[in-house]
């Protein structure tokens, strides 16, 4: 059985993931351009560990991450909701990743590092997921 | 093409009958929170939902679905009776 967590809860635990995926980031960049390793992997673990534990309390507890990626058992209304989530998802994810691929063509002059694609690879599996947590009343 | 808002009967007749959310929502095959979505008139069901609530509650579709606000169904049947 899931946890219902209500809808400022989920908010919140999702916009905690999020967070911890740019403090992830901000420590990546801050350690390449301060040149320390150290500082990557102190705040990058910090970060991971907090990515991984907001993840579960948002996604996994609360079953929206079965809900998308296993949609077996979903009645009717969930599978409209499922479908709007999924379409927004596309939306947002592909105009956010041209934007970023844009900027990043335009002012680095570099490709996108590793650790950013693989957070882009995370996001598009969580985004839909985040999509009907923020939106809907229960879930 | 937006769809027209549908008022339903469902919480009357489920308290009525005196089941649960999830025991409604265990016969017709959905999850207990649709339930909760079609007691607030949050969601239109599809014609087959709407058919295997009125099959459950043994009451013609009309009768607990209608596109306008829905009265007493005491009056109702009163007023059918009437006619």
């Amino acid at each position: 059985m899931y946890k219902q967590l209500s809808k400022s809860s989920r908010r919140i635990w999702i916009s905690s993931n999020f967070f911890s995926l740019f403090i992830l980031l901000f420590f990546f960049y801050l350690g390449r351009s301060l040149d320390s390793a150290i500082l990557f992997y102190a705040g990058g673990s910090l970060s991971v560990i907090a990515a991984i534990m907001t993840f579960i309390k948002a996604f996994i507890h609360t079953g929206l991450w079965k809900m998308v990626h296993s949609n077996k058992d979903l009645d009717e209304r969930q599978n409209q909701v499922l479908l709007g989530a999924l379409k927004n998802s596309y939306s947002v994810f592909t105009i956010s990743v041209l934007l970023l691929v844009y900027g990043f063509a335009l002012f680095d002059k570099q490709p996108i590092d590793v650790l950013l694609a693989a957070c882009l690879l995370y996001v598009a599996h969580i985004l839909p997921a985040a999509i009907i947590g923020w939106k809907e009343k229960a879930v | 093409m937006k769809s027209r808002k549908l008022y339903n009967r469902i919480s009357v007749l489920r308290k009525e009958r005196n089941i649960s959310r999830q025991e409604l929502a265990d016969i017709i095959g959905v999850n207990f929170q649709t339930i909760g979505y079609l007691e607030r008139e949050e969601y239109n069901p599809s014609l087959d939902l709407a058919f295997k609530i009125s099959e459950y509650f043994e009451l013609p579709i009309e009768i607990i679905f209608s596109p306008k606000p829905m009265k007493s169904i005491y009056k109702e049947i009163l007023e059918l009776k009437q006619k």
